[in-house]
């Protein structure tokens, strides 16, 4: 019988550095644009124009350049977040692909606590109250998932999943039943729409001259400091580590898996109830799709960061200037929408997660193994 | 108009031809599941089946061609995740969902991009006639059954015989029995000389072929009219996903599953008419909040999910590597 023998073999590459990281990630961003270009080009938009607009965010010559800044922090802040929530759960592989539903649940709780004390307490007492409530709700719900897949081993890829649409659905029930009883909505309004928060639950801006800091961008930047800390320095965070590599050697040494498991999950599914809080407060009100699939998303950045908390930093600002420039670029063209982020943002990452598979092997030649 | 038998044989009717695309979709994420592979991509890959199948379907008046084109756009959708996944060891749940991102960011982009030359169905008589009911003789004349099950179009049919051959094809033939042996213990079926780089490929890119038809059935379902806002799809895919797990990745049951989920989906548009035209025993239904039925099939299968898990792995179809990548080297 004839020998076939294949051209070349794959095995793992040990200790790639991170010069060809990078270098994957600039090609990646490179290549996409000018995919992009060129699908431009065939709608009869300059692609050059385009990619300014995109770029600039439609900040310099505006003429309230601050209020756009503010919308961008908008956006950020949330992907921001929800990505180093499920970049948390991903290092243990534990597949938490319920953003959405956990996000929305924390923008519900959050919404509650708004209309029923919004006007009764000050309003440091009122954002927080809704930051923690929101937190809460997240994690719960998380966290219900994460015992069960403990417990009896269910899947949570899919379960995570399913229970998105229940939460999709829940909301859309206040959104749109009309009662004496539903205080989530404007009695002014005949048509079912959600009431505006109070004053009071309004996010905390920092006025700085015309510029007005949303608190939440703060709290955001130092939630990151502190999942830094976390999963560098503490012991619990070190647990991650470990049980994200393998969970039979974390138990022979003597770990709670299950324990660790479920607590890290609450923490990341509050830290995206945490998020919608903080959307709803800074929006001023409730919606029933408050997420901007920022669920999906954040799934996107932190697997661009490869899990690293500051490489989420860097990839959540890169693919908010994707959306939040391809929103402002697209409102001057009828034929492209802000659609065209999901595109750009689907061959990046097509892209990045074939150049990985050079970063993590190596082909070796066969022939040459063979003469040594 | 509001004679009861008419109401509830409209109903069923609906039942069934709103729901077929959760068929396709279904069956083609079975075949992809059973090859070992999690795909999350369905809704992005019926969307672009949809509108490359109906664009083509367009230009060249023919059903045929539309179906083919959709069959392959989808294809694509797939050989790009086996390139990714099965060649390229990736993240089965990341790619699925870009694969998704990038199915939806696509399906605008074409048609944002065709503005007013979009074409309408109404001047494609090819698909008007082959989207048309097709009359099955003799059976179709059986009351309300007749109505119901035996004057759908063209792809109704198809749609069912699709299952019911895919169903032979995993359970009796030859090549089906090693597909599931490569989603059971890839590492066992590539020692007995399965290649399982050829089982994946053809069967990731045949499963996205069978979704993209439900694609294209979806968008002859809307008369083929573009909204800027809302994809074709609308959430279809993820049903499907969810529907595999409902039918225990089996085809056959995936047409008595596809009834249970397009039930309550149609239920939340006629519960109105229903509880108007049965006002004694079914008068409490326009009571209960359509969001309910809307989210019923997901708690369902939620339910489903967590029930089969407790009862450990007897019996359930679901394959022991699903979403696992196969690499050789540490078999």
């Amino acid at each position: 019988m004839k020998n076939h023998q294949p051209v070349f073999r794959v095995v793992k590459r040990e200790g790639a550095g991170p010069g060809r990281q990078v270098l994957a990630y600039v090609a990646a961003v490179v290549l996409a644009l000018a995919a992009g270009a060129v699908l431009l080009q065939v709608q009869g938009v300059d692609p050059l124009t385009f990619y300014r607009q995109m770029l600039t965010m439609g900040i310099p010559g505006s003429r309230y350049p601050w209020r756009a800044v503010e919308n961008f922090i908008k956006l950020f802040v949330p992907l921001l977040i929800v990505s180093l929530a499920l970049a948390l759960a991903f290092k243990m592989r534990f597949w938490n692909i319920g953003g959405e539903g956990q996000f929305m649940m924390g923008a519900f709780w959050a919404a509650f606590v708004a209309m029923k004390l919004g006007d009764r307490l000050p309003q440091p007492a009122v954002v927080l109250i809704m930051a923690l409530c929101g937190a809460l709700g997240g994690g719960l719900y998380g966290m219900f998932v994460a015992a069960l897949k403990v417990k009896w081993g269910t899947n949570e890829t899919l379960l995570t999943l399913m229970l998105n649409y229940v939460a999709i659905y829940f909301l859309q029930f206040f959104a749109e039943t009309k009662g004496e009883w539903n205080f989530f909505l404007d009695p002014e309004s005949a048509r079912p729409k959600f009431a505006k928060f109070p004053e009071g639950a309004q996010m905390i801006t920092i006025p700085i001259g015309p510029f007005r800091l949303n608190l939440s961008l703060v709290a955001a930047l130092v939630l990151c400091a502190l999942i830094f800390l976390y999963l560098n320095y503490t012991k619990r965070g070190y647990e991650i580590a470990v049980v994200g590599d393998s969970p039979s050697t974390a138990r022979y040494a003597g770990m709670k898996v299950g324990r660790i498991v479920i607590r890290t999950i609450f923490l990341s599914a509050a830290l995206i109830g945490l998020a919608g809080a903080f959307h709803v407060s800074s929006a001023g009100v409730m919606s029933a799709s408050p997420t901007n699939d920022v669920g999906w998303t954040g799934v996107v950045v932190a697997w661009l960061a490869k899990l690293n908390t500051a490489g989420i930093l860097v990839a959540a600002l890169l693919i908010t200037v994707l959306q939040f420039g391809c929103q402002t670029a697209s409102a001057a063209y009828p034929s492209i929408d802000a659609n065209f982020a999901n595109l750009l943002q689907g061959v990046i990452l097509f892209i990045v997660l074939a150049a990985d598979f050079f970063t993590r092997f190596q082909l070796v030649w066969t022939r040459k193994e063979a003469a040594k | 108009m509001n004679d009861p038998i008419n109401v509830a044989t409209l109903f069923l009717f609906n039942i069934v031809l709103v729901n077929i695309p959760l068929l396709y979709g279904t069956v083609g994420e079975i075949v992809v599941e059973k090859s070992g592979s999690l795909n999350l991509g369905v809704e992005g890959t019926m969307a672009v089946g949809a509108i490359f199948g109906y664009l083509a379907g367009c230009m060249s008046n023919s059903l045929l061609v539309g179906l083919l084109t959709s069959f392959l756009a989808a294809g694509l959708c797939g050989l790009l995740f086996a390139v990714l996944t099965v060649s390229l060891q990736a993240n089965q749940n990341v790619t699925g969902l870009t694969i998704t991102t990038f199915g939806l960011g696509l399906y605008f982009f074409i048609g944002k991009g065709l503005g007013e030359k979009w074409p309408a169905m109404t001047g494609v008589p090819a698909l008007m006639d082959g989207f048309a009911a097709l009359e099955i003789p003799l059976l179709s004349r059986l009351p309300v059954l007749g109505k119901v099950f035996f004057s759908q179009n063209l792809l109704v049919y198809l749609g069912v015989a699709v299952a019911v051959l895919v169903w032979w094809y995993l359970n009796f033939t030859k090549t089906g029995l090693r597909l599931r042996a490569v989603g059971e213990n890839p590492g066992a079926a590539d020692s007995v000389g399965v290649n399982i780089l050829l089982y994946k490929y053809l069967h990731l890119m045949a499963g996205s072929g069978i979704m993209g038809l439900g694609g294209f059935y979806m968008a002859l379902n809307m008369s083929g009219s573009f909204e800027g806002s809302n994809c074709w799809i609308n959430g279809y895919g993820w049903i499907a996903i969810a529907l595999v797990i409902f039918a225990n990745w089996n085809p056959v049951l995936a047409i008595l599953g596809t009834l249970v989920f397009g039930f309550f989906n149609t239920l939340q548009i006629y519960s109105g008419a229903l509880a108007g035209a049965f006002a004694g025993p079914l008068g409490w239904l326009s009571a209960v909040p359509p969001q309910l039925y809307k989210a019923l099939p997901f708690i369902i299968t939620a339910i489903v999910l967590v029930a089969t898990s407790i009862r450990a792995r007897e019996g359930s179809g679901q394959p022991a590597a699903l979403g696992l990548n196969y690499f050789r080297e540490e078999r």
